[in-house]
């Protein structure tokens, strides 16, 4: 199997498995009774297709989908940082859902077009259950953004930091460049960004809500988004000299502290009895 | 004239169940076209009837589908948890009383 394939599959699995599990967090906790199960259900969704992801790679490999899921070393992990952030409020977990999955379906509508028909099929599917993620996240958006005053106070300043994040899911992937060689990934990641960036800023603008971003990408340098959706610098000289490489965080496996405290978690039975099966 | 939607039940511990529909100008005279339309023949001691624009449903409802493998929701997926259960329970009495690891 190529390594630029496993990338791809890799980063997107991680990508579901960890915001699922921030998901999964809110069972029991949610605002209401009918949301708790909505919102669990999504969560379940999510780790649903990372297990899909996983198990595509471990039959080519002859690993097995829980060593990948929960058997890896933490900086193996190649997620985007905004899938390990806490939930905090339902206000943030709002926000990054829309971001997530809004972006989320940029990357998979390209995805349905890779070389490898298998995965294109695995992502035709999960595009069938991400519509109800997008409807779900829509929904509460809009009436979260035309609500009372705290909750759309807390919804914009959760979007500001998401949108910076989001931006993150759109890192170039390991071996992007023979991904895209090898059609594995019919669409590079920086498009990608752009399409997403124009598709949230656009919904967002609808809704009467704040589109301007401000990044801090590896904590190196700042970042605006232009309205061509593209990234400009926003300080000049910190921008200067910023490679690919140096602003690649989760899609390299650089995490923050956050994701410690989620590995831990999402880990411990598996570290704790090994060959345990559920 | 608005279409009225009716549902009926036969007793008080059965569900309210679609039987059909009304035209009628409101609901009080919904509840009378209905009253002899659906339970003439005591097929129901209830009647409800519902405004139906009042009624609202996905727009495309291949939402509904179920796409994925989601036999973790049924029971059936865990048939053998009580197995597990038993198999942990001797090796922990067997750990107690020494005879286990």
């Amino acid at each position: 199997m190529s390594e630029a394939f496993a990338s791809v599959v890799l980063a997107l699995a991680d990508d579901e498995l960890v915001l699922g599990h921030r998901h999964s967090e809110w069972t029991g906790w949610a605002p209401h009774i009918e949301e708790d199960v909505a919102f669990s259900s999504i969560a379940q969704d999510e780790i649903g297709h990372a297990g899909n992801l996983y198990t595509l790679i471990a039959r080519r490999t002859e690993t097995d989908a829980d060593a990948l899921a929960l058997g890896r070393a933490k900086a193996h992990y190649r997620h985007a940082t905004l899938c390990e952030r806490p939930n905090r409020d339902w206000a943030y977990t709002l926000a990054r859902h829309w971001m997530y999955d809004t972006a989320d379906d940029v990357r998979l509508e390209a995805l349905q077009g890779t070389a490898d028909p298998e995965l294109a099929a695995l992502v035709t599917k999960m595009r069938r259950e991400e519509r109800y993620h997008l409807l779900h996240a829509d929904a509460w958006l809009r009436r979260v953004s035309q609500g009372p005053v705290e909750g759309r106070t807390r919804l914009i300043e959760a979007l500001h930091e998401t949108f910076a994040d989001a931006v993150g899911l759109f890192e170039p992937l390991e071996h992007e460049e023979m991904a895209v060689k090898e059609g594995w990934l019919p669409v590079p990641s920086d498009e990608l960004r752009t399409r997403f960036m124009a598709r949230a800023s656009a919904a967002l603008d609808e809704l009467g809500l704040p589109t301007d971003i401000h990044t801090r990408v590896a904590e190196q340098a700042e970042f605006v988004a232009s309205s061509s959706g593209d990234l400009i610098a926003d300080d000049e000289p910190a921008a200067e000299g910023v490679t690919p490489d140096a602003t690649a965080g989760g899609r390299a496996g650089r995490h923050t502290g956050d994701f410690d405290q989620l590995w831990d978690d999402m880990t411990f039975t598996y570290r704790n009895h090994p060959g345990a099966t559920w | 004239m608005d279409v009225y939607e009716v549902f009926r039940r036969a007793g008080h511990k059965d569900p309210y169940e679609h039987c059909g529909a009304v035209i009628a100008p409101d609901p009080e005279m919904a509840l009378m076209m209905a009253k002899e339309c659906f339970v003439r023949r005591r097929e129901g001691q209830h009647l409800w009837v519902v405004r139906r624009t009042a009624i609202h449903s996905f727009k495309d409802e291949s939402l509904l589908d179920i796409a994925a493998d989601k036999s973790y929701r049924f029971a059936s997926a865990y048939r053998d948890v009580v197995s597990k259960r038993e198999k942990a329970r001797t090796r922990a009495a067997q750990i107690e009383d020494g005879t286990g690891e």
